[in-house]
């Protein structure tokens, strides 16, 4: 047997802890090949794929995040490793290994792990790359698909970068281990289990730091957090706090349960808490970082959610309608034929389920004054409508319902517009004349879609209105079109099509991009979410294989538990409740955790973008809550198997 | 009235491509209610195959076993593990108390696994606790206690829920003479005192001698039984002249436990 082959079948025999470590390395390996072969993609090098430009930023970006993250990751395994192991070392220097030789086991085992690991993610991730261009080809809307290439830069990059990672930390790591004497190696294992403490003060703390970092957040609003004070606050408390909710609240917690006799000593319960304190104790920072990656995974696909259906709700509300025109004169038509646009909105497959039509008075460089403001809108005339109509359009939006004196008008400016009036006039040219009305207030609001034509908007009651209408030739008067589509998300092209048909100097006057921006905007987000989800995914998987790996070095100590246990008449039922309870609760209760750091961050998001969409985050952590719970299963599975196996042999 | 009765109990170890192996042979065992009975053998001599096979953890290739009148082999296994909690106690070498668990959880676990009401837990627990002098440590952990009173612990829990039968397996092997003395006399305390029916496997004449009745086997066959008189003392010699008769290697401890 030479010094190699021991490495190798340490890795064999070791391959039960070493499996979830490998696996996620393997992963983060695979989506940093898919994510370079992308960006060496000799298509993408040279330019031929113009929408490459948009997700090149958000990948390199990544890249960097899975290197740091991957990292972490390994440094972490890897002394967690040795950690378990201590036993073995302590027999080896038992036997004569000297330091200089255990440290070259470590080190020739960790590069065979890293090797194969490596490799199994490049290959996987030269089989998968396809399939991954083909995805980002439809998300980019690109008509030629992106071939198949294996850019030797991207594996150089990939297995240099990896390897040397993996070195740099099997070495730091090799560095440290023989320090010890050989009989605390060997007793390693065999140490008692303390009492289980807890401060009271770190208690507090922890409690303090939670409120604080809650408190904070919740108060934030777009004024008060112009720095970046409050975030750092919420930040740091956060991080305190659910380190110390882990180790100090939870060990209280346990022994608040075992003064509850009641609750206590129903049967298996005795068993489950009594281990589950010594579990959580001895996974706090496992858990506890757990439960923050649970946290940013969850936050950061939470905010992408909300802020895609936060854009599509203010698009809706800013846009009310798909289609809108105003053009001059009655009945002209200039801007665009209406049995022209009918047809191709019908041979697209699209219907119209809602459509407005009203006559309104333009008004020439008008002029708002208010006390000390005063503000002009040079770009944009004004249009003078009445309130009976606005209250139609208003009412069948849903929007509040106006009400007038008579002889002044109301001016409504789009929603995202400045509006520091108060009550005063408006001045502008009405059909050559200059005219002055009472202004009784000015509103943010949006009946119909802001063009050229209507930045402006002057409501005036339907008798004052019907006057002035009919002082003003036919021809100069302006008609509103406005058509809301079925489907609208999806009428980009149709939109497009009719906006052609609209004589170039007219367009100032229509909005038909409602469906345009929209199909932008989703690209954009879906195209974040696809590169992102990756990230979340790697988190996710590091996380679990995290629990998942600490699960299985106890494993032993656990066997020889359940046997004893089973020996004075525990069933195996019992066995398995008790081992499904602990397993779920260290699976779940940093995933709760998560859950209530991230509805707090998913509110305090929507204070500072004074929307109430928080609640739809629940989508994201129902998709985490269900995918930990595949994991849980599936650990489950496989731990009550190797226990079952250990306990009943 | 018999607790135990044991007739034709045979084992025989068999694994594809190897001779198969006859650990137990025709063995015939009754103990009675209340009794102290003790099995001793050299190492090898199918001792712990016994025990195993009394413990219901192991099933016999021949013969059967009737304990308080039931047939543990014809149970399910999920039955089984209920008749292993209600009818039997253990007390082991290596004690096998929890260590996550006080010694006072781990001495009334087998009434928490039966859903007991925690007031007749405390009521079971008081009297056996002052009766095995360990009332002072129950609020203690298991490392911070002796190995005598860990095994004081463990008898507790053996006989807590008033088993039919209490089996225990070289229960002085891990401890020094006073402590095993101190166990040994809880022990015979608790057989006479509860009326406990106790059947021990050892391999130590001076634990031995505390039994009623001493049924030595050899080679996983009955070898001979010799019964106590009234003076221990006398009880010792005879089974140290028993054990000369039968032969064979006594220091079937480990080395490394020693």
């Amino acid at each position: 047997m030479t010094f190699r082959s021991l490495a190798l079948s340490n890795i064999r025999g070791n391959w039960r802890s070493y499996s979830a470590f490998f696996l996620s390395s393997v992963f983060s390996v695979l989506i940093f090949y898919i994510y370079a072969a992308f960006l060496a993609h000799p298509d993408v090098v040279n330019g031929n794929i113009m929408a490459a430009t948009k997700v090149r930023r958000g990948m390199v970006f990544c890249e960097y995040l899975i290197v740091i993250f991957s990292f972490l990751f390994v440094l972490y395994s890897n002394s967690a490793f040795l950690k378990t192991r201590k036993q073995e070392f302590g027999l080896f220097s038992l036997f004569g290994m000297t330091k200089a030789q255990l440290r070259r086991l470590v080190i020739y085992e960790n590069t065979a792990i890293a090797v194969l690991a490596i490799a199994v993610g490049i290959g996987l991730g030269m089989l998968f790359s396809k399939l991954f261009f083909m995805a980002l080809g439809v998300l980019l809307d690109m008509d030629e698909t992106i071939p198949f290439a294996v850019p030797l830069k991207a594996v150089w990059l990939t297995g240099g970068g990896f390897f040397l990672l993996f070195m740099v930390i099997s070495l730091w790591t090799a560095l440290r281990i023989g320090r010890n004497e050989i009989i605390d190696l060997l007793n390693a294992a065999r140490k008692p289990k303390g009492q289980l403490v807890y401060s009271i003060w770190l208690v507090a703390l922890a409690i303090v730091c939670l409120a604080t970092s809650y408190g904070v957040a919740l108060s934030m609003t777009p004024e008060n957090s112009e720095g970046l004070t409050s975030p750092l606050i919420v930040l740091v408390t956060v991080v305190i706090g659910t380190y110390f909710l882990f180790t100090q609240l939870s060990v209280l917690f346990l022994r608040f349960i075992q003064k509850r006799r009641g609750v206590y000593y129903k049967r298996t319960n005795m068993i489950v808490y009594s281990q589950l304190g010594y579990k959580i104790k001895d996974n706090a920072r496992i858990l506890f970082t757990v439960s923050l990656l649970s946290a940013v995974i969850m936050t950061a696909l939470g905010a992408v959610y909300i802020l895609q259906i936060g854009s599509t709700e203010e698009m809706v509300k800013r846009s009310p309608y798909s289609i809108v025109y105003i053009e001059e004169g009655l009945n002209s038509h200039k801007v665009i034929d209406p049995k022209q646009m009918e047809r191709i909105i019908q041979e697209d497959g699209f219907k119209v389920t809602r459509e407005a039509k009203f006559t309104g008075v333009k008004l020439s460089d008008p002029v708002i004054k208010s006390g000390e403001v005063e503000r002009s809108y040079d770009w944009s005339s004004a249009l003078i409508m009445s309130l009976g109509d606005y209250n139609k359009l208003a009412s069948s939006l849903g929007e509040p319902i106006q009400t007038l004196q008579e002889g002044t008008v109301k001016v409504s400016v789009p929603i995202y517009g400045d509006n520091p009036f108060g009550s005063g006039t408006v001045e502008g040219k009405l059909n050559g004349v200059h005219r002055s009305f009472e202004m009784s207030e000015a509103i943010n609001a949006a009946v119909i879609n802001t063009t050229d034509f209507n930045y402006v908007t002057l409501v005036m009651d339907d008798l004052s209105f019907a006057r002035l209408l009919s002082g003003i030739p036919e021809d100069k008067l302006l008609v509103a079109y406005a058509f809301e589509l079925s489907n609208w998300k999806k009428a980009g092209e149709t939109a497009t099509k009719l906006q052609q048909l609209v004589p170039k100097e007219l367009l100032p006057g229509t909005d038909f991009k409602r469906s345009i921006r929209y199909a932008s905007s989703a690209e954009e987000i879906s195209l974040t979410v696809f590169i992102g989800i990756f990230i979340a995914l790697l988190f996710f998987i590091a996380s679990g294989s995290m629990i998942y790996f600490k699960l299985f070095t106890e494993l032993q100590e656990d066997q020889a538990q359940f046997k004893s246990l089973s020996r004075i008449g525990m069933t195996r039922g019992e066995i398995r409740k008790i081992v499904v309870t602990q397993i779920g609760i260290v699976f779940f209760v940093p995933c709760v955790v998560g859950i209530v750091h991230t509805l707090f961050a998913m509110m305090a998001l929507d204070n500072l973008m004074e929307s109430s969409n928080w609640i739809y985050s629940f989508v994201v952590i129902g998709i985490y809550i269900a995918m930990q719970s595949i994991y849980f299963l599936f650990a489950c599975g496989s731990y009550m198997k190797s226990m079952l196996r250990g306990a009943t042999a | 009235m018999s607790v135990l009765k044991a007739q034709g109990l045979g084992k025989i170890y068999s694994s594809k491509g190897n001779v198969a192996y006859k650990a137990l042979e025709d063995i015939e065992l009754q103990v009675e209610a209340g009794e102290f009975v003790g099995v001793m053998g050299p190492s090898g001599s199918g001792k712990t195959t016994l025990l195993n096979l009394l413990a219901t953890i192991d099933r016999p290739t021949s013969g059967q076993i009737e304990i308080n009148g039931v047939n543990p082999s014809k149970l399910i296994e999920k039955k089984l593990a209920l008749f292993r909690r209600r009818e039997l106690g253990f007390v082991f070498q290596d004690f096998n108390l929890l260590d996550t668990l006080s010694i006072k959880e781990n001495i009334i676990l087998p009434l928490v696994l039966e859903g007991m009401a925690p007031r007749i837990i405390e009521q079971k627990l008081a009297p056996i606790a002052e009766f095995l002098q360990i009332a002072p440590i129950l609020e203690k952990r298991t490392y911070e206690v002796s190995g005598g009173q860990k095994q004081r612990a463990a008898i507790a829990r053996a006989i807590i829920h008033q088993p039919s039968l209490v089996l225990a397996d070289e229960l002085t092997g891990n401890l020094d003479s006073k402590a095993a003395k101190d166990v040994m006399d809880a022990l015979k305390d608790m057989n006479e005192r509860y009326k406990a029916t106790i059947l021990m496997v050892t391999h130590d004449p001076f634990s031995a001698s505390y039994c009623q009745r001493i049924v030595f086997i050899k080679d996983g066959k009955f070898f001979s039984e010799i019964r106590r008189g009234a003076n221990r003392q006398a009880f010792f010699q005879q089974i140290l002249e028993a054990l000369s008769v039968l032969g064979g290697n006594f220091d079937d401890v480990p080395f490394a436990r020693a």
